[in-house]
């Protein structure tokens, strides 16, 4: 406090006229951090033949689970795949199902939570008593059973991933809605005769816009998480596509989990670091966008 | 140091801190309670009042800081010097409540909800007094009571949301009660409620002054409480005390531009149509924007160079008159508004 | 129970308001179960295969002809409308017959009788574990904000959150069983050991690694929570009165900031279940969960579909619950 007392006294602070959200966010050193691995891991994915000269299914079973060295980076698997080069290329399928979901689901749960929560009435009760029933069942098993009816394919998931997804976010954007809305603002539009559409969309959406984000963000990480968990309980993306999940189904077996730790340790690294580093943007975000935090 | 003075404030300065910026909330704050004395400090809101309020309690927020001044408390026995005090050490709350007991603006968010009022007042009464369980309960209810809560009883049990606006007020101010303080301190006890039940709380205030020979804070920006209520009067503009003095003294020759706009902008019943409304011009300064030397300057009709320079000093209008109590001003230009 | 209890220490509701209010809430259920039901059945209907290839054993599907696979179909009302069908199926789980599972023959309700308890211990144990621990670690961070207990803290969290709940699993497993040697490597007992103080060994690990990772959320809530629950007017005033810091924080600001933590319990069971379901499977934990991975690696639909339905009901029953526990501990919450 003191320091601040004497920069004041000599007059040199003066109050910022940068964008407060940026100004927030650029101090958010976690944010940032996490931005930097982000795209680190995500760069590596995008650029896995660049770095490695391997072919993600490669078979070589003359190099069985080989610890990690100099040909191979990782190590190999329990058939001679190259570890690193799967964890390169299966970040690009995991992190294609993570993002792919959450925009899809953000796409439905907006728009139906815009639009309902808005006019309230049978279409708002309706919707809200589904994403009620949806929500009552546990993830895995809503999932997992729309695997078993659906088979087992990467754009099923994705589809299904869609399809249970979608309640959050129309019940996040539905009580943003509901706080907007009674806004005076809104009264006006309404005296002028505007339509329930382009009030809801065009002038009451944008005012949500943040929070919403913010929540694509946390469910590509819930999305990842999820995947993993699926595919290595071998329900998810089919195992002959690598994904980080599907790197770790391996893992079941107890010898190669006590004995070869790099076929599955380096995976679940990358994981949690990758999930952690998009956490901490989405952090980042809600805190720039909050109004009611200090500075 | 007259005799009969129980709270005396001195050159207090208050600061908030923020990420970036330090507000000097509070500059040079002078003023003093008396005995059985009601003082009404007055001022539009983010003038610092509710500062000053807290600053006494020592409840301010973690970035707000007592930087330099006095808080004196003139108990029976002892004299404290409160500033100096650890917050929330044990002097400090031994103060609290048995000596100086506070009430707040909006009694619905003052009052836990998940508390009965009969609990939140024995909590009270338990600090302080050594009174056994049953004791305290009978207390809780005759405080009700005497604060003109019907069926204290039963209420006695209730939560503060079954509560009217009006006996939430009286129910904390039975809290406040609860141990005979000397001083209250009320900030703006009732701006949250209608007009006809303001009445009714400052009838029970001045009863509880004359009956406990109790000094009161009373925090407002309301000019009409003021000259009802007000034994003492404190003018306060964006930190300062521009004037103070008895409540005669300000009210019929305001010596400061400020004080006297204050009064000339207030509609007076019966006075119809056509009386001269004049609105203070200009706005607040920005609080982290202020203007340099007298803060009232860029709206003031007075206003010479100096004024834009330097802040005034304390000046006293009655200084000839040794009798009087001391009618002080913030001013350079204070003379020629009393020649008016 | 813990927040019941003390809910009823500070203070108590008239118990003649609270039964009308239990009775409405679970009027509410009964509608949803049957929407939920239904649902249910359409996906046994949408599973692959039906009945007729549940009853029959593979071998004998080869030598049985098309008209006699007809004729039975025709029997068991298969070709019956599809509500039809339905109402069969809803009378008889309502009787208690859920059906029978097409790997083992025995019936999905001894099954489920079977498991169901090594789920409820874990899952029990998990919870209590994640909601103590949370809870306490969350005000813990709250009352130190801006310190170096509150930031180890919130990181911790933070990885915690990110860690995939079954690496945690696969991790403790190498590093407790393997490295350390110190506990069983799966199951839920060792035979011959049986009792509960016996079978703890066991029951550890499993617990504290669900439980654990549910932590992290907790304690972020609770965090949270505390810290709105210490902004809000009543705790200056509760200063104003003198008491000690201790009291205002603990008694006002934490019995205020626990009521949406207790709520939040009842919206982590989907969480638990789901958790339970992976976890269960790394630890070979015979319960509901690894009844149900199998289950669907091997499309044994009655189990499938019976499980769902429980776990669905459970958590709607858990869900009026918590309404319950906050009606009692939130003195404002209408009870009419």
């Amino acid at each position: 406090m003191d320091r601040l007392l004497t920069l004041e006294n000599q007059g040199k602070l003066k109050t910022s006229t940068m964008n407060r959200s940026v100004r927030k966010l650029s101090a958010n050193m976690l944010a940032l951090v996490g931005l930097a691995l982000f795209l680190l891991i995500l760069t590596a994915s995008i650029a896995a033949p660049l770095i490695s000269s391997y072919e993600p299914n490669a078979i070589d079973l003359k190099h069985r689970l080989s610890p990690p060295g100099e040909t191979h980076l990782l190590g190999t698997d329990q058939i001679g795949r190259d570890i690193f080069t799967r964890i390169l290329y299966g970040g690009r399928i995991s992190m294609f199902v993570g993002l792919g979901s959450a925009i899809g689901a953000a796409l439905i749960g907006v728009s139906l939570g815009t639009y309902a929560g808005y006019t309230r009435g049978v279409l708002d009760s309706a919707v809200m008593k589904l994403s009620e029933i949806m929500m009552s069942f546990p993830q895995i098993i809503l999932v997992s059973i729309l695997v078993t009816i659906a088979g087992q394919s990467l754009w099923n998931l994705i589809l299904i991933f869609i399809l249970t997804g979608w309640p959050s976010m129309y019940r996040m954007t539905r009580s943003q809605m509901l706080s907007i809305r009674e806004q005076e603002y809104i009264q006006a539009l309404q005296a002028f005769g505007i339509g329930s559409f382009t009030i809801s969309f065009k002038h009451m959406l944008p005012n949500a816009i943040g929070p919403i984000f913010v929540n694509i963000t946390l469910s590509t990480a819930m999305f990842i998480l999820q995947e993993a968990a699926l595919s290595f309980l071998g329900l998810g993306v089919p195992l002959e596509q690598a994904t980080w999940g599907n790197i770790l189904n391996v893992a079941q077996d107890l010898n190669i989990l006590r004995n070869a730790w790099w076929v599955w340790l380096p995976v679940g690294v990358v994981i949690t670091l990758f999930v952690m580093s998009v956490n901490f943007i989405g952090d980042g975000l809600r805190d720039a966008a909050d109004p009611t935090q200090v500075g | 140091m007259k005799q009969d003075t129980i709270v005396e404030v001195k050159d207090l300065c208050v600061n908030f801190y923020t990420n970036q910026r330090c507000n000097k909330a509070l500059r040079e704050v002078s003023f003093s309670i008396r005995k059985a004395r009601t003082l009404c400090i007055v001022g539009e809101s983010g003038c610092g009042k509710s500062v000053t309020a807290n600053s006494i309690m020592q409840l301010l927020p973690d970035l707000g800081r007592i930087e330099s001044g006095t808080i004196t408390y003139h108990g029976e026995d002892e004299t404290v010097h409160i500033e100096k005090l650890p917050r929330n050490g044990r002097k400090m709350r031994s103060l609290r409540g048995e000596h100086i007991a506070m009430i707040f603006q909006d009694p619905m968010t003052a009052l836990n909800p998940v508390f009965s009022v009969g609990y939140q007042i024995e909590e009270m009464i338990r600090e302080h007094l050594e009174l056994s369980h049953s004791r305290s309960s009978e207390l809780a209810v005759k405080l009700l009571k005497d604060m003109g809560v019907p069926l204290p009883e039963q209420r006695v049990r209730e939560y503060p949301h079954q509560y009217s606006g009006g006996m939430r007020q009286r129910a904390m101010i039975a809290m406040a009660m609860a141990c005979a303080p000397k001083v209250l301190i009320a900030d703006e006890p009732t701006t949250a409620l209608d007009v006809t039940i303001q009445a009714q709380i400052f009838e029970l205030m001045l009863a509880l002054k004359e009956e406990k020979q109790m000094a009161i804070l009373l925090i407002t920006h309301d000019m009409g409480v003021v000259a009802e209520l007000a034994d003492d009067v404190a003018v306060m503009y964006m930190g300062n005390i521009v004037e103070s003095g008895t409540a005669e003294q300000v009210m019929s020759s305001p010596s400061h531009p400020y004080t006297r706009a204050l009064l000339d902008s207030i509609p007076v019943l019966g006075r119809g149509k056509a009386q001269n409304l004049e609105p203070i011009r200009g706005t607040t300064p920005d609080p982290y924007n202020r203007p340099a030397g007298c803060q009232f300057e860029p709206r003031c009709d007075y206003a010479t160079e100096l004024c834009r320079r330097q802040m005034p000093t304390e000046e006293s209008v009655n200084a000839s008159d040794r009798e009087e109590k001391p009618h002080m001003v913030r001013c350079f230009n204070y003379k020629e508004l009393t020649h008016v | 129970m813990v927040l019941v209890a003390i809910a009823a220490v500070t203070n108590t509701r008239g118990g003649r308001f609270m039964i009308p209010f239990i009775i409405r809430k679970v009027l509410v259920l009964i509608p949803m179960l049957f929407v939920i039901s239904f649902l249910i059945f359409l996906g046994i209907e949408l599973m692959p295969g039906d009945a007729v290839d549940f009853m029959i054993p593979p071998d004998a599907l080869a030598t049985i002809s098309q008209a006699d696979l007809d004729l039975l179909r025709a029997e068991l009302g298969l070709d019956d409308p599809f509500l039809v069908r339905y109402g069969t199926w809803i009378a008889q789980v309502v009787k208690g017959d859920f059906g029978y599972s097409l790997q083992s023959g025995v019936s999905v309700r001894d099954l489920l009788a079977q498991k169901l308890p090594a789920t409820i211990e874990l899952s029990l144990a998990a919870l209590v574990i994640s909601t103590l621990l949370g809870s306490l670690l969350g005000v813990v961070s709250a009352l130190n904000k801006g310190r170096l207990g509150d930031h180890v803290l919130t990181v911790a969290g933070m990885i915690g959150v990110a860690i995939p709940q079954f690496l945690f699993g696969l991790v403790m497993i190498v590093l407790v069983v393997f490295q350390m040697e110190l506990l069983p490597v799966g199951g839920r007992m060792t035979p011959g050991n049986e009792a509960f103080f016996q079978r703890l060994d066991h029951l550890i690990l499993p617990a504290t690694v669900l439980g654990l990772s549910m932590t992290a959320g907790v304690m972020r809530y609770s965090r949270a929570s505390m810290l709105d629950s210490l902004s809000k007017e009543f705790i200056r005033t509760a200063r104003s009165k003198g008491i000690p810091e201790w009291r205002v924080n603990l008694i006002h600001g934490l019995r205020v900031a626990m009521t949406p933590v207790a709520v939040l319990i009842g919206f982590r069971l989907p969480i638990l279940i789901g958790g339970s379901v992976v976890i269960e499977q790394v630890f070979q934990w015979p319960g509901v969960g690894q009844m149900f991975v199998a289950a669907v690696r091997s499309q044994n639909t009655p189990v499938i579909m019976m499980i769902a339905f429980f776990s669905v009901s459970i958590v709607l029953v858990a869900s009026i619950l918590v309404d319950i526990a906050t009606a009692l501990l939130d003195p404002r919450v209408k009870l009419s």
